[in-house]
């Protein structure tokens, strides 16, 4: 058995750098579409502000996708380093997602974010369009791919267990890439990266506008990225919702512990808005209530329930006990593949074979399992509840925040009053870290709420892991966060750099399109030296 | 000849839309929505920066106006 500590260690590894990691992707995501947007009004209007806009806030998504794209490269080996198991068993499914991910994000995005970058004096107008357009949604699509394959981790469709391979295999790929919840999350996600851009654009061009500064970037920046704002908050709650609903039907554990549900409640059932789960007494103390709108939620109907999480458990110790067999079956098959009655015995009990390893963890010898242990297994089904449950609030207390920022933004906008309104402008600049903040949140609902399982409902994960030493895995921890400390720590200094600096800095006045540029020696050519096809 | 090809262009690229639409429409809903979404978005951020360029005209216009009129 892997050592537990080993277990938890690899846990820490993976979610810390991929919370370090999500720091950066919600702003590529989002940004690559906004760069488009301003794009399109350059080269539909002509006017040379809305070039300067993008060259500037491309020089920001910039900064920003070097270092996505270098904390994201470790994450993908990390599954092979650290969860050699867990890819060994699914890698089947797992691995075509990631692999188009791999090229989405390396050969499509990064090939066309290069002529982005460099192509403004080389491209026509139109040509650049295109590219940046098509940045954007290589950036989203190459997202799709690794919430295809996290979507197959919560809700594992089109595959199915191999007794003779002993491994996960693919079943249906369209089943695996339009399962419900890959569709939900994918939307979820990529709009909750449009908010997070939005924020930003709205933030930094509050900033300029409190000190004057290149007030028609500003300006324009504002009223675009409130527009934006306020539509994708829409969207990302709906999405969320959406999510929400998938979750009732295929993650009840994961529902119930985001409500702090422990007992089924009777039609309509209210929502707590405020309650401090108690997982060891299995009760909340102190809560604050709504009625009827968790049912409203989660099922879309006044009359409808869910289970709580002590009806869940006594389901789990059903599925566990019809699990054994199914492992014990596999055991006996692992040793003499062509056993026919063991192979009979696995598929009369394969539904449940994740609930047969997941109680292997207290009870390794599957021939004496007593009940308390379990019923100890039962008990482990259920996610850390309290963490669930305020990380869920507090990631829509501050979308529900952002959506009143970003309604009452659009509303002065677009009266023009907003350099009037400081007291907004200096909101935004305060907001820009809460996307941020409600995307880690978001990340770890989805994350601590699929616990004890790494593929929900199939492979534990204290059986997922590699066979490290503890010292190996604490080593690497220490170094992965001193890295991604000093890589956020760069992205701050350069993006607030660049910010200081301003536009001007970075792609002329706006006035006029650049008369000069620059070369990889440092030195500048007039751009007329290469025919500068800008009004091409 | 060139309007030919441009008009052939547009009808497949039209037939493609029409396909994934009728697709995405019956097994990703969401994503549908998510095409749909997404290109309303940057259009609509778009008009809006085109209605700042046109507030500002009318805006620069009546000043003009104003400091033309004689007291």
């Amino acid at each position: 058995m892997i050592n537990g500590t080993v277990v938890d260690l690899s846990r820490i590894q993976f979610a810390a750098t991929a919370l370090y990691h999500f720091l950066f992707v919600p702003l590529t995501l989002g940004l690559s579409f906004l760069l488009a947007a301003m794009e399109t009004v350059y080269v539909t209007t002509g006017k040379p502000i809305y070039r300067q806009m993008a060259q500037f806030w491309g020089k920001l998504f910039m900064i920003n996708f070097a270092l996505g794209v270098a904390t994201g490269l470790t994450m993908e080996f990390q599954f092979g380093t650290n969860w050699s198991f867990y890819s060994s068993f699914v890698g089947d499914i797992f691995g075509a997602p990631l692999a188009i991910e791999g090229l989405m994000a390396f050969f499509m995005e990064s090939t066309f974010v290069g002529l982005m970058v460099f192509g403004w004096e080389r491209l026509s107008r139109g040509q650049h369009l295109a590219v940046t357009w098509l940045v954007a949604l290589g950036s989203n699509l190459s997202a799709l791919w690794i919430l295809v394959a996290n979507g197959f981790m919560q809700d594992p469709v089109g595959a199915a267990f191999n007794p003779v391979t002993m491994r996960m295999q693919l079943t249906s790929f369209q089943k695996l890439i339009f399962s419900p919840d890959v569709q939900s999350k994918f939307v979820h996600t990529s709009i909750a990266g449009y908010v997070t851009a939005a924020m930003f654009v709205a933030g930094v061009s509050a900033y300029y506008m409190l000190r004057n500064r290149h007030l028609d970037l500003a300006k324009r920046s504002f009223r675009m990225a409130a527009l934006y704002g306020v539509l994708a908050t829409i969207g990302v709650i709906t999405l969320g919702d959406a999510l929400g609903f998938v979750a009732a039907r295929v993650q009840p554990t994961k529902l119930a512990a985001m409500e702090g549900l422990w007992r089924k409640e009777v039609a309509p059932m209210p929502f707590n808005v405020i309650a401090f789960p108690e997982q060891a007494e299995q009760r909340n103390i102190g809560k604050v209530q709504v009625p009827a709108v968790l049912s409203l939620l989660v099922t879309h109907s006044l009359t409808g329930t869910v289970p709580g999480i002590a009806a869940l458990e006594r389901q789990a110790v059903g599925r566990i006990q019809n699990g054994i067999p199914a492992v014990q079956a596999l055991e006996a098959l692992a040793k003499n593949p062509n056993d026919a009655a063991a192979l009979a015995q696995f598929n009369a009990h394969k539904a449940d074979l994740g609930y047969g390893f997941l109680v292997q963890r207290f009870a390794p010898d599957l021939n004496n399992v007593t009940p308390a242990e379990v019923q100890e297994a039962a008990r482990d089904t259920i996610p850390p509840v309290a963490a669930v449950f305020w990380s869920f609030r507090l990631m829509v207390g501050l979308g529900l925040a952002m959506l009143a920022y970003f309604v009452l933004a659009a509303l002065y906008t677009l009266r023009n009053r907003i350099q009037k309104k400081t007291w907004i402008l200096k909101v935004a600049v305060w907001m820009i870290p809460v996307p941020f903040l409600a995307n880690e949140m978001g990340w770890l609902v989805a994350e601590l709420g699929r616990q004890p399982w790494t593929v929900f409902g199939v492979l534990p994960t204290w059986m997922s892991a590699s066979t490290h030493s503890v010292g190996y895995m604490a080593f690497s921890l220490i170094g992965f966060v001193t890295l991604y400390s000093i890589f956020i720590a760069v992205e701050m200094y350069l993006m607030v750099r660049a910010i200081r600096l301003g536009p001007e800095e970075h792609g002329g006045s706006g006035d006029a399109p650049p008369q000069t540029r620059p070369t990889l020696a440092g030195r500048t050519v007039p751009a007329a030296a290469y025919g500068n096809k800008l009004e091409g | 000849m060139r309007s030919v090809l441009y008009f052939l262009l547009f009808l497949v690229i039209a037939v493609i839309v029409t396909l994934l639409a009728a697709i995405l429409g019956d097994e990703g809903s969401w994503y549908f929505a998510w095409l749909i979404g997404t290109t309303m978005l940057v259009l609509i951020s778009a008009a809006g920066a085109a209605l700042l360029d046109a507030q500002e005209e009318h805006a620069a216009a009546q000043a003009a106006a104003a400091e033309r009129k004689p007291l």
